[in-house]
């Protein structure tokens, strides 16, 4: 139940949501929802680091490491203009292809 | 039916699986000196190799990376609450606040979902002035004239449990539940047994509608849900409050207390309340299990 830096920007709910519809148990529809969470934080994280300097890419690990999400977003802000609205929109992508997966899942 | 299941979740779980290499992969690619330098520079990552771990915040415990293989193998049996607890917990903001009506219609979805009955924040054009908040334990209520605590308990089990509550000196808002002890119905104890107080009187146009309003509260079933451990429970509105003041936005009985855990110290924490759409009176007040 734990909360990433980036949850108040980037809802999972809705994979989770999409995935009840399908006709399976809740222990594989656990199994997805945890792929798909790790999906999206590969992505944020991805895009997080492809916008801070060697050096800062170091602080933000440490911080993440920390899971101090004071520090880490003291940081993105300092250094990367827009980064909410870039985690978000990374995000959304993701969840867009996700959620056409799961629509391709129920055709195929 | 379980083949076609099977298919769909192996279809996605391949496809998933395949997705998160490429992620991995890219992610470690792009990034490599600084994710090495944190796996030398961290204790807690130092005895593992790099290659075979992703950075994935776990619950419970800070940073962490899980091992490719814990992402990719089968979980173990869960419990039917943890995907209601979860989804809830992605949604509820941090602090107890009233919800915003995008946060509300969310929410209520999950709820409907995950109990199997109408859950609505909204019903016929009316609302309470919140659906989230803190709820704190009530007393008894009088069922009939001459109700009193040595009688109110149909076995000693439930005397014991809830005795030390005590019963309000005063009746609920809408009188007694029923006009004799002769003439109380299992609904009637029911509606005692697992009601709620709700602050009917900061309703949206309350002061301009009384009189409908108080028929459409009294005995209105609604769902409350402590989202913090899943459990739900199907409540009567059975009395108007707390007030303002006491900081509380809802009030449980006993009954309802014990059973959503809200029992902490101070006897108050935040819960969930929607009105249940239940049109033909079909949904039965008391505990209600999520459907599997």
């Amino acid at each position: 139940m734990k909360k990433y830096f980036y949850s108040h920007i980037v809802e999972t709910s809705s994979i989770s949501l999409t995935l009840s519809e399908i006709d399976m148990t809740n222990e594989e529809r656990a199994h997805l929802s945890k792929l798909a969470e790790s999906h999206l934080h590969h992505a944020i994280l991805n895009t997080v680091l492809s916008e801070l300097s060697e050096d800062d890419k170091k602080i933000f690990l440490t911080h993440l490491s920390e899971d101090d999400h004071d520090k880490i977003w003291a940081l993105l802000k300092e250094k990367i203009s827009d980064i909410e609205g870039k985690i978000k929109n990374a995000g959304e992508m993701l969840k867009k292809e996700l959620h056409k997966d799961i629509e391709d899942s129920k055709k195929e | 039916m379980a083949v076609g299941r099977k298919r769909n979740y192996e279809k996605l779980k391949d496809k998933w699986i395949k997705k998160h290499e490429e992620l991995s992969a890219d992610l470690f690619t792009k990034h490599r000196e600084s994710l090495d330098w944190l796996s030398k520079n961290t204790k807690q990552i130092a005895a593992t190799s790099l290659g075979s771990l992703i950075l994935l915040a776990s619950p419970g415990s800070p940073t962490l990376r899980l091992p490719d293989t814990q992402a990719q193998t089968f979980p173990i049996e869960l419990d039917s609450k943890i995907f209601l607890i979860s989804d809830l917990e992605k949604l509820l903001p941090q602090e107890i606040r009233e919800l915003t009506p995008d946060e509300e219609e969310k929410i209520g979805q999950i709820l409907s979902r995950d109990f199997g009955v109408k859950a609505t924040a909204v019903l016929d054009g009316k609302r309470l002035n919140r659906s989230y908040g803190l709820i704190g334990a009530e007393q008894h209520l009088a069922r009939f004239p001459g109700d009193n605590m040595s009688a109110h308990f149909d076995n000693p089990e439930e005397a014991r449990l809830h005795y030390s509550s005590g019963m309000a000196p005063g009746l609920s808002a809408w009188g007694y539940f029923a006009p004799s002890k002769e003439q109380m119905t299992e609904e009637d104890k029911d509606r005692e047994r697992y009601y709620i107080a709700v602050q009917t009187f900061l309703a949206p146009d309350f002061n301009q509608k009384v009189e409908q309003y108080r028929d459409f509260f009294r005995f209105r079933k609604m769902l409350v849900v402590n989202p913090q451990n899943g459990k739900g429970i199907v409540t009567a509105i059975g009395d108007a409050g707390p007030a303002v003041w006491t900081g509380k936005h809802l009030g449980g009985s006993p009954e309802v207390m014990k059973y959503l855990e809200r029992q902490d110290g101070r006897a108050r924490g935040p819960v969930l309340y929607y009105f249940i759409d239940d049109s033909q009176n079909v949904v039965p007040l008391g505990p209600i299990d999520v459907v599997k």
